[in-house]
């Protein structure tokens, strides 16, 4: 009826018309907040809607509109009803399955299990301080979308969490500078070699040597970073930039991404973490650092690459000797290069010593 | 240069004292008790509506600055635990006072917007930030302009990169409110129009077309 429409135009343009008017308030009043709606301030704005709203017989228009979309859509609000729980109640799904019948297929009388069964594997590996509340018993224990690469468990603690996650991308990051810098210097030797006729035996690691296992890389990373976290550390770098470091003096980061044995990596660590020392914050006034003994590495020297998953107890002998606390980071410096040569025949090629200290054609210089 | 950054960080409901700790912060956090910093922070927030809309930026810069000095990350992490206590008590939160529970959510949020992990949102508020939404999107507070205000609010500034994140979640959180929009009786037009915006906004890409931007957003005369 052509009356009808009138009447419900004109109801709902004039309430239209009060809500848009205040969404435009309640934006020039928060202006810098980057969306154009915020928060409501202005309490009476409301009640003139509400005033309003009574007065203008607007409720009228609306049920002829909601039951014709709720005859068309009816089946799918009872489907979609929000109340309706179609999630197993929080009880049955926080019971953990019996042990023997985790992961299996089958049911103790053989019987191929149902999807529905009580003891099937499709309980929260949530975190383990989950809190038994209705309202949140609503969201499934894990999400998968589709561009990630599985189901995010939640996480029991937010702090650990971004710290793992900063960790990860920051080994993900290094890597791809890695690779790149493997790649130009590859590029480059292959230049210096077609035009110089000589060959080098000192070739860039190839990528199928590298270490790529992420656990391993953070857990080096993590620990590099233990390193780098210290005042010594940071005196170390003002001191001596890169480039005028020189090999045997200078301790040098372990490289992460070569292949190492878990022992022999943790004794480059040991070892470099042993020589940062020498630039430790003097203790009291006057004690010189300044004199620091060069580390006589040249005739302990091995072949770099090696990396052996054997370890001998003149190995661990010689980290025992490196481990000597001083009290004064004199007498680390001073002592360890002696104890150093005093075992430098028993050395193995595991350590791959060479890498860590001398100059190695990659080197650290990729790491800040 | 006092008065601009109270202005960037919008401090200026903190005491006298508390600003020169929080100025302080920002330049030399080794100097101060991070965790008390922390502490500052979380509690204005769940009390200033303003300074929990852009909490962020100081929370980001204090982070850096630390990071930088000292190589540790104490102030993030007394951060998130404090975040994260809250989340955990957000129901009775939202019982004691609504306008708590919603300087929560806009914490939270500004938080996930600002405190980036190698130019990534961070993982581990992924799912909190949606329970809370999904929380807004429940019937009782979509009966709450003040619940629905902070809903869309949330939704503009961070819903895409709550999406990139996880589209499945977003994708249920829009069903809920198109349920809320149409199913909900005596909603006022106010928390429908609010609704129908954001359901658009979404539906174009996170943005609004220039004619939705007229519609919703010109002056209307009639």
């Amino acid at each position: 009826m052509p009356s009808e429409s009138g009447h419900l135009k004109f109801h709902c343009g004039a309430s239209r018309s009060v809500a848009k008017s205040k969404m435009i308030v309640i934006r020039q009043q928060d202006k810098k907040d980057a969306s154009p709606l915020s928060t409501l301030h202005n309490a009476t704005t409301v009640n003139v809607t509400k005033e309003m709203w009574k007065s203008l017989s607007f409720v009228q228009c609306w049920p002829s509109v909601i039951q014709g979309a709720h005859s068309k859509c009816g089946s799918v609000a009872a489907r979609r009803n929000p109340k309706s729980d179609s999630l197993p109640s929080p009880d049955s799904r926080r019971r953990p399955p019996a042990r023997w019948s985790q992961g299996r297929k089958r049911g103790a009388d053989g019987k191929l299990r149902q999807q529905d069964d009580a003891d099937s594997t499709l309980f929260d590996d949530q975190e383990k301080g989950s809190y038994d509340n209705p309202h949140l018993d609503q969201r499934p224990p894990s999400f998968t979308t589709p561009e990630a690469e599985g189901p995010f468990p939640r996480c029991s603690d937010w702090a650990k969490c971004v710290e793992e996650e900063e960790l990860r991308t920051d080994v993900r990051k290094d890597m791809q500078r890695y690779r790149r810098r493997i790649l130009v210097n590859e590029i480059h030797d292959r230049e210096r070699k077609a035009s110089s006729g000589s060959s080098d035996s000192r070739d860039s690691p190839v990528p199928a040597e590298l270490e790529t296992d992420e656990r391993v890389l953070m857990r080096r990373q993590k620990q590099i970073n233990y390193g780098k976290n210290t005042i010594a550390y940071n005196r170390y770098i003002e001191e001596v930039p890169r480039h005028f470091r020189q090999p045997g003096i200078h301790p040098r980061t372990p490289n992460k991404f070569k292949k190492y044995s878990r022992r022999s990596w943790d004794q480059q660590i040991r070892i470099w973490r042993v020589a940062l020392h020498a630039w430790d914050p003097p203790e009291e006034e006057g004690s010189d650092l300044q004199a620091i003994e060069p580390i006589d590495l040249d005739d302990m020297e091995v072949e770099s690459g090696a990396s052996g998953s054997t370890e001998s107890e003149t190995s661990s002998h010689y980290m025992k000797a490196c481990k000597a606390p001083a009290s004064t980071p004199e007498n680390s410096c001073s002592g360890t290069p002696n104890k150093m040569r005093r075992t430098e025949n028993e050395m193995e090629s595991a350590f791959d010593l060479g890498a860590c200290l001398a100059d190695t054609e990659d080197g650290s210089l990729w790491i800040s | 240069m006092e008065n601009a950054t109270k202005e960037e960080y919008k401090i200026q409901s903190f005491d006298a004292k508390t600003q020169q700790l929080l100025k302080t912060a920002l330049k030399d956090p080794s100097s101060v008790d991070l965790e008390k910093v922390a502490n500052l922070i979380v509690d204005q927030s769940l009390k200033d509506q303003v300074f929990s809309k852009e909490a962020g930026r100081i929370c980001f810069t204090i982070v850096q600055a630390e990071g930088r000095q000292a190589g540790s990350n104490v102030f993030r992490r007394n951060l998130l635990n404090r975040l994260q206590q809250e989340y955990k008590t957000r129901e009775e939160t939202r019982s004691r006072s609504v306008q708590e529970w919603v300087c929560y959510v806009t914490f939270i949020c500004n938080i996930f917007d600002y405190l980036k992990v190698n130019n990534m949102p961070m993982m581990a508020l992924v799912n909190p930030v949606y329970d809370c939404l999904f929380r807004l999107s429940q019937p009782d507070s979509l009966h709450n302009e003040e619940e629905v205000d902070c809903l869309v609010m949330q939704l503009h500034r961070i819903g895409d990169q709550l999406e990139k994140m996880n589209v499945q979640r977003m994708d249920e959180l829009f069903f809920l409110l198109r349920d809320g929009f149409f199913l909900q009786n005596e909603l006022s037009s106010l928390a429908r129009l609010l609704l129908l915006e954001i359901l658009e906004f979404r539906a174009s890409g996170w943005r609004l077309s220039d004619s939705a931007q007229k519609y919703y957003y010109s002056e209307v005369t009639d």
